[in-house]
């Protein structure tokens, strides 16, 4: 990786071709399929990873600090691949140009590569809330003798950008072992009201909220969203769906029907204008809650993944800032925080 | 060798993935990390490695059980390519299956030998012994 970014190696070669086009923030991007044609005729990275890469790095599912902007569609959550390089066109990030001049030593190094991690590409490295590792290693630079725990406690436990909610080990984690996190979706219990007031405010045409919501509005609906990343919401839903299903077997095991089975009378993808979100009618009988939580069984809704630091975490930003404390890490983090800002902006 | 034994609730949910193969009438021994589990080791369980029985009928019975519960049906290899793939794997709505094809054509009879058929639910699951989850632990997993 970059020694002064942390930047993956073939990630940077996507940025420096991308920057050898002039493809800068704010200005007219580069169309992929020369910027791929390029890194193949000049590093023999092949087209297929390299683009895969490319996508991966605008998607800010996949990664906290998108160092790459695209244009034209580079893929949904769902099954929806990114287009043809052929149609699609891409440009730096501010933060995607931050991670260059830091690499070309035009400013101090930043902890690009702590905060995105690399598990959106099976890696073990978890991402980071990227204001929370800024304010970590300034508070690491301000004050030297701050404790493990307290360096920890700043830095917070990796943030999968999709709002999942994180469960496991994180002392483990933290500590730099090998540990396995849950990421789960956000499943609430709420009524058909609250399901058709969310559908009508995504204002989509021709998108309106199921008939069984607005016949009885005060019937439970269980929302699924914030899904975890790296797994399809199409997947998803098929998941849900699966068990919900009839199946020949399920009359000679009861138990076991009663054990996978999901009492759903209704299942419904509502994604709309990148909210992704499902809601469920339970069976008449079942308790919501209960279904709340088988749901929270199923492969998409729940994942589990193998995380691992190369050594402790609080010692990576004490190293880290130690290692160059020579140079004003102060500018290049407040470089990196307005790059931030400036791409929330843009949003 | 068969033998029954009571599991109480608590599974980890990939393990029901075997139970509804199982249900399904195909024919497999359960091992790895799943099998230790059931075998009440203390293991992390991430996905069920199923060594599958050689053999036409059970290969289209895995074949149609498996489009039934894989996420993507239509990457669940057919019937003339499971007969010649070393494994295949499926993702399910209870996590990702391991259908070790190569294994269940060369050592099928030996693990069957040792095996024995652990309740996962009301389905009885066939889980290689202790000795043998181990052995292909080891001889396959660094």
């Amino acid at each position: 990786m970059g020694q002064r970014s942390g930047v993956g190696l073939v990630e940077l070669a996507v940025l420096e071709a991308l920057d050898a086009r002039r493809a800068w923030p704010g200005r007219r991007p580069a169309p992929c399929l020369k910027v791929l044609a390029a890194l193949e005729d000049e590093l023999g990275l092949a087209r297929g990873y390299a683009y895969q890469v490319l996508t991966d790095l605008a998607l800010p599912w996949k990664v906290p600090v998108p160092l790459v902007e695209g244009q034209g569609n580079f893929g949904s959550r769902g099954n929806d691949p990114p287009a043809s390089p052929y149609y699609t066109e891409a440009r730096l990030s501010p933060a995607g140009q931050v991670a260059l001049a830091a690499e070309r030593g035009q400013i101090a190094p930043v902890p690009i590569g702590l905060i995105n991690g690399n598990t959106h590409r099976q890696g073990t490295r978890p991402p980071f809330r990227p204001a929370a590792v800024i304010d970590a290693s300034r508070q690491v630079l301000l004050r030297p003798r701050l404790t493990a725990r307290q360096i920890t406690a700043l830095v917070g436990p990796p943030d999968f950008m999709t709002g999942c909610a994180v469960t496991g080990d994180l002392a483990a984690l933290a500590a730099g072992q090998r540990t396995e996190l849950g990421l789960h979706a956000q499943v609430t219990v709420t009524d058909a009201a609250h399901a058709s007031a969310r559908v009508t405010k995504a204002a989509v045409p021709g998108h309106t909220p199921p008939r069984a919501f607005l016949r009885d509005p005060s019937r439970p609906v269980i929302i699924v969203d914030n899904f975890p990343p790296y797994v399809s919401t199409d997947d998803t839903m098929v998941s849900i769906a699966n068990r919900a299903q009839e199946y020949a077997w399920k009359t000679r095991h009861p138990e076991l029907a009663a054990q996978t089975g999901l009492a759903i009378k209704d299942l419904r993808d509502l994604t709309a204008r990148g909210d992704y979100w499902f809601a469920c009618l339970p069976a008449i009988d079942t308790p919501p809650e209960m279904l709340r939580d088988q749901l929270l069984k199923i492969y998409g809704v729940s994942i589990y993944v193998s995380v691992g630091l190369p050594r402790p975490l609080p010692a990576m930003i004490r190293t880290w800032t130690r290692a160059h404390q020579h140079e004003d890490l102060q500018a290049s983090l407040t470089a990196l925080e307005n790059a931030l800002a400036s791409r929330q902006q843009n949003a | 060798m068969t033998e029954a034994a009571l599991v109480g609730r608590g599974f980890p949910v990939v393990v029901f993935a075997a139970a509804v193969l199982a249900a399904e009438k195909v024919s497999f021994v359960l091992v790895g990390s799943a099998a230790l589990w059931l075998r009440g080791e203390q293991v992390t369980v991430g996905d069920v490695d199923l060594v599958i029985e050689p053999g036409e009928p059970n290969l289209v019975r895995l074949h149609e059980s498996m489009a039934g519960l894989a996420v993507r049906p239509d990457a669940v290899p057919a019937v003339h390519r499971l007969r010649e793939l070393m494994v295949a794997t499926a993702v399910t709505s209870y996590g990702r299956v391991d259908c070790l094809l190569e294994r269940g054509r060369r050592d099928w009879d030996q693990l069957r030998q040792g095996a024995g058929y652990v309740a996962v639910a009301d389905a009885p699951v066939l889980v290689a012994s202790a000795g043998d989850a181990w052995a292909l632990r080891r001889r396959f997993k660094k």
